[in-house]
């Protein structure tokens, strides 16, 4: 305890103060007091007599404001009776008083740190608040109704019973009147407002009715079939269901691996086919879609193609006209040729070279072919007459002395012509195939040879022919 | 028997958490050692007045 004027810690049995000198001796006394009256007020608390407890602290803090203890009790009495809010402005005065080791920041800590049931006790002060209005305004029903709400959100405010039991009373429903003062005498037992209805109420009704309306003890049920615990909790019945324990023992074991091949076998049965047909309708779009080009495309190559082909046959149309137009360019030529051939043998029958070069110009192969007129050939064929074999002569000798000599490439164009011109002529023959031979020219050399036996047999040259052949033979062997 | 209209006059609205800030501040927290104080002063003076 210190002195009230300097605040020096006072001694006891010492009525003045050792540091000031002032008689602190009534002083002394009224903190006495003031500790008798939170004495009081704790132990009513400690019995539920809310009422008195209150009345018990305020006086203590009448006496001493600076008594936290009776403080903080206070606003932990009146939080206990639903006035959140009274208790808190305790709980902050308090703080204030004595900022340092002071219970009441625990309190206030516990009820900010839990801000929905804070926010939930100022739901149920706003609906208490309502309550009393409409009874002010005569609406009885509506505030029976916000009163139910509110105790149903914080069954431990008291004044909302007694309304709710006074609301009751009123209306002529007793019994309940009497639960709810009941209750409200079991939440504070120093309640002499609660004693007042449950005596009224009670005064209204028949014993056997008041047997009813008493209130059950809380009872819990076994339960029967082991799943819901029905048990009574005043006029309310509770259903519960059972807290059984569902992880334990080797059973819950079983169910958890059976649970799990459960789930995979559903996700296999259930979510897989779902998957693969999500999937291949997926790819079944893209062949669709795959298909669908490759048609266009096939169809567009098609249409390439019948283009190439009409190409092709524009080309083999225009060759055509090619090798005709050719064809004619050769005639005329040919024409020409023995034209000159002839005005050269009409100039001067002796001039064999000239006649010869000009019949050089033509195209024995058209003659062959038939592909030039007749007119052409029967003037050829006289004009061959005439001159043939004298131009045969001159062919075969200058060929035979070229072959002599080992020129073959002049000795097969002579000899050619020789045999062109003559085709009696055995030996020009036989030596246009040496000559083949000996050049290198095998393939050629044995058709010449071929024809040797075949047009001159039994002569000397197809003899030597047969021997040439052999030896190619042997040689290809 | 219970008069509904005089019984009902001793319900009070309860305090609202909007309300509390004002109900803090307009709390009365003179005690009665704060009385016992001022009228000691007070007696003080009186007395000085009648010395003179």
């Amino acid at each position: 305890m210190r002195c009230y004027k300097c605040g020096a810690t006072l001694v006891s049995g010492n009525d003045k103060c050792p540091s000031c000198g002032t008689n602190v001796k009534i002083y002394k006394r009224i903190m006495a007091l003031s500790n008798r009256y939170y004495n009081e007020g704790l132990e009513k608390a400690s019995v539920r007599n809310m009422t008195g407890s209150i009345e018990s602290l305020r006086q203590s803090l009448k006496f001493n404001k600076n008594n936290i203890d009776a403080r903080n009790l206070l606003g932990l009495v009146y939080y206990e009776t639903g006035e959140v809010v009274a208790a808190l402005s305790e709980w902050v005065i308090s703080k204030n008083l004595r900022a340092e080791d002071n219970i009441a920041d625990g309190y206030m800590d516990m009820i900010k740190n839990d801000p929905s049931t804070l926010d939930t006790f100022n739901q149920t002060i706003k609906k208490y608040n309502i309550s009393l209005n409409y009874c002010h305004q005569d609406s009885q029903d509506l505030a029976i109704i916000q009163l139910k709400k509110v105790l149903s959100m914080n069954p431990g405010f008291i004044r909302a019973h007694l309304l709710l039991s006074l609301l009751y009373l009123n209306n002529g429903n007793y019994a309940k009147a009497r639960v709810e003062a009941q209750k409200a005498l079991n939440l504070d037992t120093g309640s002499v407002m609660a004693r007042r209805y449950i005596h009224e109420a009670e005064s209204m009704l028949n014993p056997n009715e008041i047997a009813k309306s008493e209130p059950k003890p809380e009872k819990k049920q076994q339960p029967k079939n082991g799943d819901v615990i029905r048990y009574q909790s005043g006029n309310e019945m509770i259903i519960q269901p059972v807290r059984s324990g569902v992880i334990g023992g080797s059973f819950s074991v079983w169910a958890i691996v059976v649970g799990i091949i459960l789930g995979i076998a559903a996700s296999c049965f259930l979510i897989l086919p779902a998957r693969i047909q999500s999937i291949n309708s997926s790819n079944q779009k893209k062949i669709v879609a795959i298909s669908e080009e490759s048609d266009a495309k096939s169809a567009q190559i098609n249409e390439y193609t019948e283009e190439v082909e009409s190409l092709q046959a524009q080309v083999e149309e225009l060759e055509g006209q090619l090798n005709q137009a050719e064809g004619t360019d050769s005639q005329t030529a040919a024409m020409n040729s023995l034209m000159t051939a002839v005005a050269a043998y009409l100039n001067d029958a002796s001039d064999t070279e000239s006649v010869a070069t000009a019949l050089e110009q033509i195209d024995i192969q058209l003659i062959q072919d038939g592909a030039i007129s007749s007119e052409f050939t029967t003037l050829y064929n006289s004009l061959m007459t005439l001159v043939g074999a004298s131009l045969a002569t001159q062919y075969y000798d200058t060929g035979y002395e070229a072959y002599k000599s080992e020129d073959y490439e002049t000795a097969i164009t002579n000899l050619a012509r020789a045999y062109s011109y003559d085709n009696t002529n055995v030996n020009a023959l036989y030596y246009l195939g040496n000559a083949y031979y000996d050049s290198g020219d095998t393939d050629t050399a044995m058709q010449i040879f071929d024809q040797v036996i075949t047009e001159f047999p039994d002569t000397q040259s197809a003899e030597g022919a047969e021997v040439k052949l052999a030896e190619i033979n042997n040689a290809s062997n | 028997m219970i008069n509904f209209e005089e019984e009902l006059k001793k319900f009070h609205p309860s305090l609202e958490i909007e309300d509390a800030e004002e109900i803090i501040y307009n709390q009365d927290l003179d005690d009665i050692g704060d009385v016992v104080v001022k009228l000691l002063k007070d007696a003080k003076v009186e007395s000085g007045k009648a010395d003179r």
